[in-house]
């Protein structure tokens, strides 16, 4: 049992965390990529911000500034600043909930984001600072990971990353292979870099070796079992999350979003990956994707918004 | 009507000559430092200017990283700031402390003695020992409060008290506060920082833990609910996360293990008041609430109100919970009534104040009131109703023009104003830019009363940083620093 508007806000933050992490990734990978001005670099660029919403030519045609504004520019509320000042402020709303450790560590991240150097931090060598964020996020991940009690707030919190990263990692999928059949992706460069994305090119390695190939990541990026990153990993913790802070509710209103997610997961987990087609996958990615939505929703439904009328004592 | 301390006299309230040399914490008269100094002295003596400052660097970081900080908002920009915290604590001997803890006890017992009275048979004004009208007629008195159960008649659970050690060594206090006095989290926090600090010197020191506070208080609070609910459900009401002592609501509710609600996370059905949780609605038992009487309840207080929540005064009326601390407890603490404190003590309980007020001069007293105007340029006037260091004049340091224009506020309103000598404030060591140097402080207290009273052995010193400053509060530019009380048997320390 916990505060409707605290489970919210640990939602979130997860959810907040998570986004600013992919963010630093995208961006990172951008402007590595764009240092060679090839074609297959404005591809990347091009794929990045169509993955955050902004696929302005404009802004594809000066990476460095896209970057700059994606991490730094308050004022847009999809930054990175913005996304990880947000989670820090739902942080400080529910700072009686969440361990001093795991606290200190998000608040530094945001010290370091809001603080007069960070302009000048980024300008003088934007991979280390965005390396170092996400090296941070990490360690708040694992700060709460290893002193928050993995009960109830700990599932809210989690649900909002794993969501999160399910839904990112379905868009970036979607915006890399929408047009596969009338504009096949076959650049190596192009492909390792959607990898890289996902932080997901040392695993995918491993498993499919330097063979890269539009299928095998999408096949690896959806429905692969134990990598972090893949949509099926994503949707098996969401049920698993959602299944863990139901047990507190009465069994008569959880249904909705518990049930929602064990489809979702069963979806991926029973797909026919072997007859995989491009087609296929853009369909799956759209259904997954919407019912993302739906399970978002009805979290909110179950936990949070509830109908003062159904709850009221007797 | 008696007014036994506040003579009607004027000529018995001649001010003194010249401002006396004020108390320094540190040094005596004849610059010897005092014993219970001597070890932090030494210590400090032996660290360079330059580790001093990375002391105090480590400090604020610590502040920083707790977040323990305000926001300042400029511009298009917002930044964080701490409040600034000296480096140098001070140090109370054990048999000062006994003195302190006697006296706030007393004070605190008599007080909600009074207020139980007040809201109940008032003997207290028919005995003419404070006059009615000006009880009755205070802002801060609540009608809603007549004839209704407060157990242990305890109606300011959490008090913190505002003391000054006058030139001669002896603490007085200057205001009672009973309503929602806030500072706890920094004595807290100060604490935990100088245990950092100064490790070596606070062990052999031998200084009395306050770590229990936390759990102290939620003893207190659920002793509130005890004879009626087995296992009460306690939780911290705060107006939210922009009120400026957020990080102290959150603080508290985070090391009592209860949960800290906003009043739109309430809900008030059948005069009982629940919590929105994840699960469904919560019956909540005790309400520590930081939010001010005014805005508890838009039903029975202020209308335009979103802080609190409807229909929680009367979820307290018909019994259902508990509001700590009680509504209406700002008429025992307000400007007027405080000078009347030493004849409250007596009166109930036979004996004298055991700390002394500040002389008080009360312009309702028309005898008081031309002392007051003859003597502008060397009092302290206060309004009965702010706090905060707002709407006062310091007379020997304003212009004749201010004074001139406070005089006509004076006598348009007299019954809203008291006079106080200027007060002499102690001084203490602290770290200014590098260098140690005596600012003024004062000390403020923390006492918890439910089914008893406890006296934390510790407070918040408060710290006027700009030299010669007299104003502590942290909305003028005042700091904070912690606070070592001994214990008795502290061994001769060796620094």
């Amino acid at each position: 049992m916990m505060l409707a508007r605290v489970a919210d806000s640990l939602y979130w933050i997860g959810r907040y965390v998570e986004r600013a992490e992919h963010m630093c990734r995208l961006s990172d990978v951008m402007l590595n990529a764009t240092l060679d001005r090839t074609e297959s670099a404005a591809q990347v660029a091009r794929i990045a911000l169509s993955a955050v919403g902004d696929a302005d030519p404009a802004k594809i045609a000066a990476p460095y500034e896209a970057a700059y504004a994606l991490t730094l520019d308050r004022e847009d509320h999809g930054s990175i600043a913005s996304s990880l000042a947000s989670a820090r402020e739902n942080a400080r709303q529910v700072r009686d909930q969440i361990t001093t450790e795991t606290w200190e560590r998000l608040n530094l991240i945001y010290l370091r984001m809001t603080a007069p150097g960070a302009a000048k931090a980024f300008t003088d060598g934007s991979s280390a600072f965005l390396h170092d964020i996400i090296a941070d996020l990490h360690l708040f991940k694992g700060a709460a990971d290893a002193t928050m009690s993995h009960g109830e707030g700990w599932g809210f919190l989690l649900l909002g990353v794993h969501l999160e990263r399910a839904q990112l990692i379905g868009r970036l999928l979607e915006v890399c292979f929408r047009d596969a059949r009338t504009r096949p992706i076959n650049d190596h460069t192009l492909l390792t870099n959607v990898l890289r994305m996902s932080c997901a090119l040392e695993p995918y390695l491993r498993r499919y070796t330097a063979d890269v190939q539009p299928r095998k990541i999408l096949e690896f990026l959806m429905f692969d079992e134990e990598f972090p990153r893949s949509i099926r990993f994503s949707t098996a913790r969401i049920e698993e999350h959602l299944t863990g802070v139901s047990r507190y509710v009465e069994a008569a209103s959880h249904g909705g979003p518990e049930r929602l997610a064990g489809r979702l997961k069963a979806r991926l987990q029973y797909a026919d990956v072997e007859n995989l087609t491009l087609d296929g996958a853009a369909g799956f990615l759209t259904t997954v994707l919407d019912e993302c939505a739906a399970i978002h929703a009805a979290i909110y439904e179950t936990f949070v918004a509830y109908s003062l009328e159904m709850r009221l004592p007797a | 009507m008696s007014t036994a301390r506040i003579s009607d006299d004027p000529e018995a309230l001649a001010p003194e000559a010249a401002t006396p040399i004020p108390y320094d914490e540190m040094l005596t008269a004849a610059g010897e430092v005092r014993s219970h100094y001597a070890a932090l002295d030494s210590r400090v003596a032996s660290l360079a200017g330059e580790e001093l400052a990375e002391r105090q660097r480590t400090l604020e970081r610590f502040f920083l990283l707790q977040g323990i900080t305000f926001t300042v908002y400029g511009g298009d920009s917002s930044t964080e700031r701490i409040i600034p915290t000296d480096l140098l604590p001070r140090i109370i001997p054990a048999d000062e402390w006994a003195t302190i803890e006697a006296g706030l006890t007393q004070r605190l017992r008599a007080l909600n003695m009074f207020l139980a009275d007040i809201y109940g048979e008032q003997q207290i004004l028919m005995d003419g020992v404070v006059p009615r009208e000006l009880v009755l007629s205070a802002p801060s008195y609540r009608r809603e409060m007549q004839n209704l159960y407060v157990p242990h008649h305890a109606y300011s659970n959490v008090c913190g008290s505002d003391l000054i050690r006058q030139p001669d060594g002896a603490f007085a206090v200057l205001e009672d506060n009973l309503r929602v006095p806030s500072g706890v989290s920094y004595m807290l926090a100060n604490r935990e920082a100088s245990k950092r600090t100064f490790p070596g010197t606070f062990r052999s020191a031998g200084v009395r833990a306050v770590d229990r506070y936390p759990d102290l208080l939620l003893a207190t609070l659920k002793s509130m609910a005890a004879d009626w609910r087995p296992n009460p459900q306690v939780v911290v009401l705060t107006p939210g996360v922009y009120n400026s002592a957020y990080y102290e609501h959150a603080y508290l509710a985070r090391l009592m293990g209860a949960p800290l609600v906003e009043g739109r996370d309430l809900v008030v059905h059948d005069n009982m008041v629940y919590m929105r949780t994840t699960t469904g609605l919560k019956r909540i038992d005790v309400i520590y609430r930081r939010v001010d009487d005014d805005f508890i309840d838009p039903l029975t207080f202020r209308r335009d109100s979103g802080l609190g929540v409807a229909g929680l005064f009367n979820a307290y009326r018909a019994g259902n919970v508990v509001i700590c601390n009680a509504p209406g407890t700002g008429v025992a603490d307000d400007k007027a009534v405080y000078a009347y404190v030493p004849e409250i003590i007596r009166y109930y309980l036979g004996e004298d104040a055991i700390l002394p007020n500040i002389e008080t001069y009360l312009c309702r007293e028309p005898a008081q009131l031309s002392h007051v105007l003859a003597n502008l340029d060397k009092l302290v006037v206060k309004a009965v109703g702010a706090s905060g260091g707002y709407g006062m004049l310091i007379g020997p340091h304003a212009s004749v023009a201010e004074r001139a224009t406070f005089a006509e506020a004076i006598k348009a309103d007299p019954d809203n104003y008291i006079a106080q000598p200027t007060i002499q404030l102690s001084t203490a060591p602290c770290l200014i830019d590098g260098k140690i140097d005596p600012r003024h402080v004062d000390l403020r207290p923390f006492i918890l009363s439910g089914e008893k009273i406890v006296v934390t052995p510790g407070a918040l010193t408060r710290v006027a940083l700009k030299k010669g400053s007299l104003v502590v509060n942290s909305s003028q530019g005042g700091g904070s620093k912690d606070t070592w009380v001994l214990s008795d048997d502290a061994e001769e320390i060796q620094p």
